[in-house]
């Protein structure tokens, strides 16, 4: 089966075909829409001319501006379903990669940008952004001895702001530790962008925008397979801080209701016994109490 | 009987509502007696501390203490002065001094400690000052001086 | 607990303990109602003087004692900004079940931080110096509550950034 992927806002007149085993089968479904926890939409759907084709399309790659994705460059073709269970799977992984791949091509690009400027040591890269949110975006841009990635996100509540700052003071202080002075350097700033992003059109100054600077250094994407890891591990980042203040506030939560229950139970030793005496005239019938 | 007389504000006719100034007797010196009254308390003290003597600068200002209205300065200017004598104690003379202090003086005082813990960082407050006062008088005074406190319409 | 926190606590339960003598105290105002005296604040006759327990600008309690009631304002100590939205979830998570807790206001007193209402009724059926144990109590849980949370956000913060970084340099 052959996959064509097709992405019209791409300024790139590429055209990426992954051929790919279907493992639904026969025919049991025409589109399938999914939606990421990043707000990225995607379908895989078969083209109803061509029962052989199905096409895979992601919302995040309309947001690019760049002319050049160089990620999906090759072209494979694979025979079609019972055999070759290895290829089918590889290709699946590629897929389910995509997103990642997609955002990778600017981070490559800024490489090889900081390679060329090293040597002369001096001059700046472009600035490039991604917006791979509505209201957040990744800034990269490449200098001589280092290349600079600054995310900017948004809190949307107080407490989130509050605990965000908390999360990133900690980053930013890491470095003194012996063990990560090989880490790139952080640096974070509230409601202010940093110097770098200041001029870019469209910045929101509010409260709840925070920005996060990390600073690459050429032992980070020294060669290929670290600088893969590096982008993987980079584009986790707005997540991994997400997910753990979210987890922060349902930790308080919970130990806010243990308190509580045991306030409560220290109340209850407060309640005295009370006497339930039976009264009866002298008839017999009981006396109530209303 | 044309007049609004639903309208009319009953309570404002009523002959047995209680006022404010009926909660108490008022102070029988006028306000410039009780202004003169705490200045010179407040020298005699100056020189009681000099002295060393706590304990009679103490007696001398919890004395007629000045209360109702129509006497801010007499009020501060007092306060100020007790503080003062509260916080040149030592520690350890604290148990002394209250021990000593006649009944009506000990109630004044848990007066004036919980006047001066309603105004934190007022002059030379000081929370840790007034709070070990205020466990050792009750040590001595008990309970009832807090209720005392507590129910005295004659507001330091 | 520190030097200054006992007598501070000390000086709390004995007020408290002289504040809470009420009796059933029906209402002037209106015939057959029985309201609490201190919430209703209409006649100067049932009210008491409200008394003051601080130890310093940040940490008061104000009780404001009546003939058959007493409201006991809490401003628990919050020194930054961390602590202030601890103690702000945490208050507020108390007053969402104030019906469960019997004795707390729904609303705080304002410039205070948590509200206390304890009435003859309460005390009728409850044991006068376990109600004030158990405020005492209060008082210092919440302390170590929020101090605890604090750190263990700090520890967690610490962690999620080690762990974070480390995978840069493997």
């Amino acid at each position: 089966m052959e996959l064509g992927f097709t992405s019209p806002h791409l300024s790139v007149k590429r055209l990426f075909f992954f051929r790919c085993t279907s493992a639904v089968g026969t025919s049991s479904f025409d589109t399938v829409l999914w939606t990421s926890s990043d707000e990225s939409m995607g379908r895989l759907s078969r083209r109803n001319q061509n029962r052989n084709t199905t096409s895979v399309s992601s919302s995040i790659l309309r947001q690019h501006p760049l002319k050049e994705v160089s990620v999906y460059a090759e072209a494979r073709i694979v025979q079609p379903i019972d055999d070759h269970e290895e290829q089918r799977d590889t290709f699946i992984h590629s897929i389910a990669l995509l997103k990642r791949n997609a955002l990778a091509a600017p981070f490559e690009l800024a490489f090889g940008k900081q390679k060329e400027l090293e040597s002369s040591s001096s001059g700046q890269g472009d600035l490039m952004a991604i917006h791979y949110r509505d209201e957040e975006a990744i800034y990269i841009q490449a200098a001589h001895d280092r290349v600079t990635v600054i995310f900017s996100t948004v809190f949307r509540e107080e407490t989130d702001r509050i605990f965000g700052k908390v999360f990133l003071q900690e980053f930013v202080d890491a470095r003194r530790l012996p063990q990560i002075q090989n880490a790139p350097q952080v640096l974070f700033t509230n409601r202010d962008p940093p110097l770098e992003i200041r001029d870019v059109p469209g910045l929101r100054h509010s409260d709840d925008i925070g920005y996060v600077t990390f600073v690459l250094f050429p032992r980070h994407f020294a060669n290929l397979h670290v600088a893969a890891g590096t982008i993987s591990h980079i584009q986790l980042f707005r997540d991994y801080l997400h997910y753990h203040i979210k987890c922060s506030k349902a930790y308080m939560q919970s130990r806010m209701r243990h308190r509580v229950s045991e306030f409560q139970k220290v109340l209850n030793r407060a309640k005295t016994e009370v006497a339930s005496t039976e009264r009866k005239t002298v008839t017999g019938r009981t006396l109530q109490t209303r | 009987m044309n007049f609004n007389f639903r309208k009319i504000d009953v309570d404002a006719y009523d002959e047995d509502v209680l006022l404010e100034t009926e909660l108490y007797d008022p102070d029988p010196r006028g306000p410039q007696q009780v202004i003169e009254d705490a200045k010179a308390k407040a020298a005699s003290v100056r020189t009681s501390l000099a002295k060393g003597d706590n304990l009679g600068a103490l007696v001398t200002i919890l004395d007629n203490p000045p209360y109702g209205p129509n006497v801010e300065e007499a009020k501060n200017l007092t306060l100020q002065t007790v503080v003062t004598v509260l916080n040149s104690t030592k520690a350890t003379d604290i148990p002394n001094v209250v021990r000593s202090l006649p009944p009506e003086a000990q109630d004044t005082l848990m007066k004036y400690l919980y006047k001066g813990m309603s105004l934190p960082g007022w002059g030379d407050v000081s929370g840790s000052v007034l709070l070990g006062w205020h466990e050792k008088l009750t040590e001595v005074a008990g309970t009832g001086c807090i209720v005392r406190a507590m129910t005295d319409r004659r507001l330091l | 607990m520190s030097n200054v926190l006992r007598p501070y606590l000390a000086a709390v339960r004995s007020t408290l303990a002289a504040a809470l003598t009420l009796e059933n105290f029906p209402s002037q105002v209106v015939e057959r109602h029985n309201k609490p005296e201190v919430e209703v604040g209409g006649s100067k006759e049932v009210l008491l003087n409200p008394l003051t327990i601080s130890r310093n600008e940040n940490e008061r309690v104000l009780i404001e004692p009546s003939v058959n009631s007493i409201r006991v304002s809490i401003k628990i100590k919050q020194a930054d900004e961390i602590e202030r939205i601890l103690c702000h979830k945490f208050t507020r998570f108390l007053m969402q079940r104030a019906e469960s807790f019997i004795v707390l206001r729904r609303k705080p007193i304002k410039g205070y931080d948590i509200s206390f209402l304890i009435t003859n009724a309460h005390t009728e059926s409850m044991l006068k110096h376990k109600i004030v144990d158990f405020i005492i109590q209060f008082m210092e849980d919440v302390d170590r509550e929020i101090s605890e949370m604090k750190l263990s956000l700090n520890a967690r913060a610490r962690t999620v950034a080690e762990s974070y970084l480390t995978a840069f340099s493997a």
